[in-house]
This record gives C-alpha cells, structure tokens and sequence, in this order.
C-alpha cells in the first residue's frame, strides 16, 4: 500500500515524524496501555528476578541477595533424581492424553450438537455437559474416589458382569487414563462451547450446495464442517501445546497416594513436595523455571511448525 | 486552692488513663495453628474475657491441607502470623528464623510463672545455643501426673468386640488378629447391613506412622519415632528394615489376603479415614488416641459407645522367637519440645505476648481455661472442684466448646498439667470424680467387666523418660533429603507388601524392600545415632 501510493503521488513530501512526536500524537491510546504494561511488568515479567533463586541456597530471612550463591547444585540435583524426570515424564503424558482425547471429544460433542436440529435438546446437552467444568476439582476427585473405589459401582457393575474386581485408585499404570477420563467428563462441554459457535458461523449455502452436489450428511460433516473449524483448531493446538507442561495439578495432588505416586507426580507436585515442603525454595524454583522454558520453547515450536505448514498461527 | 488541687488531680487521673490505656491499647493478634480445627464463635464467652482483661482480639488460622506444603508457603513468603504454632513441624519455622527467641523476655522478676514453667524442663527444651523458640504446650507436670488413658500410639479395638467374646485379654499380636478374624466371620456387617472392615491402615503424608511405628512397640519399646534404641548402650538401629519387622507385616499381608484388610485403606485420606471411623464399622487400627479424637467424640455424641475403641499394648507372641516381650507403651512425661506457641519475627508486640502467656498461666486463668467459670462450668465441694454431668458433658461436645472455651488458644500455649497445689486435678476430664462418675453408662459396665477402674489399667505403668526423651522430637533437617527417601520408599513399599498374594511373592518384596532401603537407612540411624548420643550427654551432665 505505501509502495504504490508513493510510486504515485510522489509530489507530495512525506514528512517523517520522529518517535515521541508520534508518541504524543497516540497519547490516549498510550495511556490507556498503560494498565495492562504495568500489570504485565508486575505480575509477568518482574516475578523472573525471583528466577535469582534456583542458583542460590535460598533463606528467606537473607533475600534474594543474601543467599548463598550455588550455582548449579539445584540443577544437578533435579536431573540426578529418578522423581523430577519421572515428573517430567507424567506431565506430558497427561498433558498429551488431555489433548489429544479432549480436543477429539469436544470437536465430536460440538460435530454431534451440530447435526441436532432441535433447539430445546440442543441446549439441554449443551447445559449438562458444560456444567461439571464449573464444580471444583476436590468435589469432582471425590465423587471420583467413591465411584472407583473397590466396593464403588464401577467395580460392582465389573463384578456383576462376571469379571475381576479392579483396584482403580492404587494400580499406577492405570492413572493417566483416570485422570484423562475425569478431565474430558469434566471439561470436554465446555471445551466444545468454542467449536460449536465456530460452526454456527459457517456459511449455511455451503451446506446447500454440498446438499445439491449430493453430499450426505456424513460427507457434509468431512467436507465442509471439518474445513470451516481448523483455523480455530489450529490456535486452540499451538496455545494448548504452549501449555503442555501444565498437567494440572490438583487432580494429581488429590488422587495421588504412595501406590500410584511414581505415575501421579507431576512436575507442579514434585515442586511442592521436594521444594516448598522441605522448605528447599531453591529447588522449588530450579524446577519450575526448568517448566518454564520448556513451555516456552514448545511454544515456539508449535508456532513454526504451524507457518511452515501455511496454516493460521499464533505469534 | 482546691481549684488547683482538683485540677491537678483531673489532670493526673487523664494521664493515667492514658498510660493504662497504652499500655492495653486494643489489638488484634494473628494466631496460626497447624491443624485443622474449628473456628470460635464471635461471642464466646472466653475470648471476650481475655480480650476485656488484656485488650487482645484474636484472629484465627486453621491449617487446611497438607502442613509442610502450607508452612513452606508461609515462610516463602514470610506471611506470618504473631503467634505461630507450626504443629508437628514447628521446626521448619525456627530453621527459617521466623519465631523470635523467648530467653530474652523470661525472667525470674518479670515473668515468674513462665520461669517456675521452663525452669525444671530447661536442659531438656533449650537447643544448643541456650534458645528457646516454643514453650511446650505439653508434657510439663506440676505435682503428680495422673494418667486414666492412653493418650499415644496403641492397637485399637472396638469395645463390642471385646465384650462378644466375653471381655478376653488381648495382649499379642496374634491374639488380636484372632479376635477380629472370629468377629467379622460371626458379625460381616453391622445392623445397618454396612460390612465392617476388619483393620484400617491410615498411610497419608505424616501421619503414615499408622503404618510405620507399630514393630517397635510389639517389641517392647515406648514411641521413638522410627529407630529402635537400645536403652542400656543407646545404641541406635532403624528397625523398619530387621528381621524382627518382618512378622508384623507377614501377619497384615495373612489378614489382607483373608479380607480383614481393605486394598482402600492405602489410598485413603485422612477425612476418609476419619469418616470410616466415625461410622463405627472398622473394627481395629493402629494409631495414636488423639489421632482419631473427632471420630470418637462423634461416635459418643451419635451414642454408638459400643463402637469406641479401647487402647491395647500389644507385643509379638513368644513363638516369634524374640522372647517373652513385656509390654512400654507408656513413657515418662516428655516436655513436648518444639510444638506450641512461638511468637514470630513479624509480630509487633512480643512483649504483650510474653505476657499474655505469662498471665494465662497463673492459678486462676488455669482455673479458667481448663475447668470454665466457678458456678457456672464446675462447682467445688469441700476443696474439690467437680461437675455436674451436663457441665462435665459439655465440655466433650464440639458445639458448646466453640462457644464457651479457649480451646485453640489453651492447646497451644503453656499450660499447667498434672495436679494442683490443693489435689484437684488441672485437667478436668483427669479429675478422679469427674472421670469415674461421669463415664458413660456403658464404659462404666465395660471396664467393670475387667475389673478396672481406668482405660490406662489395661497397660503397664508409665516408664521413666530416657536422656534423650523421645527419639522422634530430634530434628531431621540436616538429612532432610535422605530422611524423606527413608520414610517414601516405606509408603511405597510396606503397602505393597501387604497386599502381596501369597508368601513367594511377599518374600521377594520383602527383600527387594530391605535392599531398597538400606542405604537411606544407614544414613537416618548413624545421624540418629549422633544426636542421641548427644542428647544424653546433655541430659546427663
């Protein structure tokens, strides 16, 4: 656009304004940033100088500068210990089991409402499915814990069924899945709230037109409902992958126990148990600036991948 | 003149009143206890004395969570409260530097009750730099201590197992595991139709000494924590991983397989726990009395007394080959280093602490603290303080201590136990009167069957406390890593082993255990090994 309109009017002089002149030209805009600039610098970017932490020994009573300075000790430490790489390990497991099955249900659920017609049912699902996402996690590993333990209906519908009583809540293979399944019942409605309404905004004479070609209603679901979401898949999987190293952390926490912990640990209860409850800040902070930076670099990953593709991206 | 005079007069009485009200300016003091508990009300009739004698206005935190993980939080952050009571890890906080050191404020002129307090127990409560963080908020007896229960770790039994078989004496392991085993076949559920479970294992985060504590005391030994210590040549040995814990966990592993014991009960928590117990269908654990106070004061309240426990000091039977053990569940009274009170680096008024403590711990606020208000909580007849069984019922009830008792504040501060100067018993509950007569009907009749007056009948006496007092209050700090593999591969493990199928498949995790743990270990008894060492050089010079 400046290309063509200079090649074009070149009598007219464009006056190259400087840098606070431009500045005080935004002012409003300027200071209505402000705000976010400082919350951004206060919560964001100035808790880093915390990062000092996990080179130190650190005592609270002497402050970030007073530590003892140790260099990489905590580091060592954290890779010497089958438990932190188990944590790491775990996180992204679970992360990627979360992904993976949540997003197929949620963009399943959301395809499903799609096709329903009627509006009344439509919304009932809709409404029932999303509201677990609002109970909190300590009633939802509650309810959980009844319903898995050894005397618990699934084991007795397992035992009614002629099978073999299974001990959900301490057989550590099985706790990934557990908790992959709590979190789709629990998330995947509200998950599907995004591409329900992307769908809604699909053109309606695509569907028409498809309808003429002869499409079916399953060729109408691959060919023009699958098209019309994938931009929106696309963000929503470069931002979840920039949030892999967050497993969550309060379903491991409360459903974990020392039967299951080797496969239960994340790296945000690692954190807590090694770090903060040995009174180790240090470590605490060794271990969640390694997550971190990790996050960080899936992130842009994700991102490059995402352009090297042609596809939307994030950044 | 006397205009003059008046004057002056007026002048002085405002000044006066000036200075007194400095000095009892009103504040508010920031109270952290580390366990859960329930909130005061607003108008409870204690606290509004305290705060109309010596202007103090608390405010309350319960712990809620796990204890380690919150005070790391607090220290991180150095969020804390005026008076902390960091509970069974009270030590993190004076390693942090968060509580101030009370020697300073103690003296014999200014505070003389705490200095006749501290005086006697002093060798055993100062650390090596002569300072002292936390009065002990038990364990300090005036006069005789008077024992009725067990307050500490045992085998529990509910009383109607007892009473089915015609009120036995249990007092080994297997004739423990007899009883229940012949119980549940004769009794599967309770009258409701709900099972009863035979043993309950509480394994959750510290209070895992359910699982972990129970061999040295089968062995004869009074609660050391995690060592076995040789009492004439203080040697020191874990003894997790000996031959002589093998059997007790062969015999759970027995009962696991013949369904005495629920695989939940390893991944169950504390609330569970509790609630399990409280709904009067587990039929024995192991555990400390003050453990499960909440679940026993409901099943009282709900008048389920036949699904009370009674404490049992048991010990290996002689067939295990360790000889005819007799039974020390009982110890000396141990000033409860460490736990209670401190008073922390961020509170403005240590001094007006120092001597709130120092006032609550006279006669009369005693008087006040424990047994209530003369006339209206207890009476006294002939020189004897008792009550009546409405007053003496209340003070059990939850509710009615919310509203008339400073309870929260009372467990953690200094306090007097043991007897009064003129025989009466500080605590109530202890009071011979009060005990014997204001049992429930039930306990009454139950403990006649056995020809016993009190619960602690069923145990030997008390044994005097070693030099180094309880093995357990020693700091692990220094090896805080190794001591934290020492007790994890143990939840890890002695769980499994338990729930193992048959005997092969125990032998080989028994042994994959023991050589797992070794190395931990070594390194928990030899730092064990020192400090006791250490502990009774002090004690004894």
């Amino acid at each position: 656009m400046t290309g063509s309109a200079g090649h074009n009017v070149p009598a007219i002089k464009v006056k190259k304004k400087g840098f606070f002149r431009t500045l005080w030209g935004q002012k409003q805009l300027m200071l209505m940033s402000v705000p976010m600039l400082l919350y951004v610098f206060l919560f964001n970017y100035y808790p880093m100088w915390g990062w000092i932490a996990s080179f130190e020994d650190y005592k609270p009573k002497d402050g970030p500068l007073g530590s003892k300075w140790v260099g990489l000790q905590h580091f060592e430490w954290l890779f010497g210990r089958s438990e932190f790489l188990e944590g790491i390990r775990n996180t992204l497991a679970m992360s990627l089991i979360n992904l993976v099955f949540g997003t197929l249900a949620s963009i399943l659920l959301a395809i499903l409402l799609n096709e329903v017609r009627s509006k009344l049912f439509k919304r009932t699902v809709q409404t029932v499915t999303y509201l677990p996402h609002f109970l909190s996690m300590v009633i939802v590993v509650g309810m959980a814990q009844n319903i898995f333990a050894s005397t618990g209906p699934v084991n007795q519908l397992i035992k009614a069924l002629g099978g073999q009583e299974i001990f959900w809540l301490g057989e550590e293979k099985l706790f990934w899945w557990l908790v992959g399944v709590i979190n789709i019942w629990k998330e995947v409605g509200w998950n599907s709230i995004i591409y329900i309404s992307t769908m809604t905004s699909i053109d309606p004479t695509l569907y028409e037109a498809a309808s003429i070609d002869g499409a079916g209603r399953f060729q109408r679901i691959m060919n023009v409902t699958l098209p019309g979401i994938k931009s929106t898949f696309m963000v929503l999987l470069i931002m979840n992958i920039g949030h892999l190293m967050e497993a969550g952390f309060e379903i491991q926490y409360l459903m974990g126990n020392s039967q299951v912990e080797h496969y239960s640990r994340t790296i945000d209860v690692f954190v807590l148990e090694y770090g903060i409850s040995n009174n180790n800040f240090g470590r605490a902070t060794a271990a969640g600036m390694f997550k971190s930076i990790v996050a960080i670099i899936l992130l842009f990953s994700a991102n490059w991948v995402a352009k090297k593709l042609d596809e939307d991206t994030l950044i | 003149m006397r205009k003059l005079l008046a004057g002056i007069l007026a002048i002085l009485m405002v000044l006066s009143l000036c200075s007194f009200a400095a000095a009892e300016e009103p504040i508010v003091v920031t109270v952290f206890r580390g366990d859960p508990g329930d909130q005061p009300t607003s108008d409870n009739r204690i606290y509004k004395l305290i705060e109309e004698t010596f202007g103090i206005k608390f405010e309350i935190e319960f712990l809620a969570g796990d204890l380690d993980e919150t005070l790391g939080t607090k220290i991180a952050g150095e969020d804390y409260p005026d008076l902390f009571d960091g509970g069974n890890s009270a030590e993190k906080l004076i390693n942090a530097g968060a509580l101030i050191d009370l020697m300073p404020y103690i003296s014999e002129e200014k505070t003389p009750n705490l200095y006749a307090h501290i005086q006697p127990i002093l060798t055993q409560i100062l650390n090596e730099d002569g300072q002292l963080f936390i009065i002990p908020n038990y364990g300090r007896n005036y006069n005789a201590q008077v024992q009725n229960y067990c307050n500490g770790p045992a085998f529990f039994i509910q009383k109607q197992v007892l009473a089915w078989d015609n009120y036995p004496q249990i007092k080994t392991l297997d004739q423990y595991f007899d009883l229940l085993e012949r119980y549940i076949a004769a009794n599967p559920t309770n009258a409701d139709g709900v099972p009863y479970t035979g043993f309950a294992i509480l394994c959750e985060g510290w209070r895992h000494f359910c699982l972990i504590n129970p061999v040295q005391h089968l062995m004869g030994q009074p609660n050391e924590g995690e060592v076995y210590i040789n009492r004439e040549t203080y040697e020191v040995e874990t003894f997790i991983d000996k031959d002589y814990a093998r059997p007790y966990y062969a015999k759970l592993n027995e009962m696991f397989n013949k369904g005495l014991i629920s695989r939940d009960t390893f991944v169950m928590n504390y609330d569970q726990y509790i609630a399990a117990i409280s709904s009067g269908t587990v039929l024995g654990m192991f555990d400390q009395t003050w453990d499960f106070g909440s679940a026993t004061a409901a099943l009282e309240t709900a008048g389920m007394y036949e699904n009370t426990y009674i404490a049992l000091p048991l010990v290996y039977d002689e067939h295990y080959g360790f000889g005819v053990i007799s039974e020390q569940y009982l110890n000396g009274a141990v000033p409860n280093k460490d736990r209670g009170f401190g008073i922390s680096v961020n509170c403005e008024y240590p001094e007006r602490m120092v001597a709130l403590f120092e006032a609550l711990l006279s006669d009369e606020w005693q008087k006040i603290l424990q047994w209530g208000i003369e006339g209206e909580d207890y009476y006294v007849e002939g020189g004897r303080m008792l009550m009546t069984s409405e007053q003496y019922h209340n003070r059990q009830d939850a509710t009615w201590k919310r509203a008339n008792t400073a309870v929260t504040i009372w467990e953690s501060a200094p306090k007097k136990q043991g007897t009064m100067d003129d025989g009466n018993v500080w605590d109530p509950s202890l009071q011979p009167e009060n005990y014997f007569a204001l049992m429930s009907e039930y306990d009454q009749a139950f403990l006649a069957a056995y020809g016993y007056k009190v619960p602690a009948d069923f145990f030997n006496a008390p044994c005097e406390i070693a030099p180094w007092g309880e093995a357990w209050q020693i700091d692990k700090a220094p090896i805080q890593d190794d001591y934290d593999d020492f007790l994890a591969i143990q939840d890890e493990w002695l769980p499994k082993i338990i729930m193992a199928a048959d005997e092969d498949e125990f032998d080989e995790l028994w042994a994959e255990f023991v050589e797992l743990i070794t190395p931990s270990a070594e390194i928990y008894a030899d730092f064990m090994q020192v400090e006791v060492l250490k502990l009774v050089e002090q004690t004894l010079n």
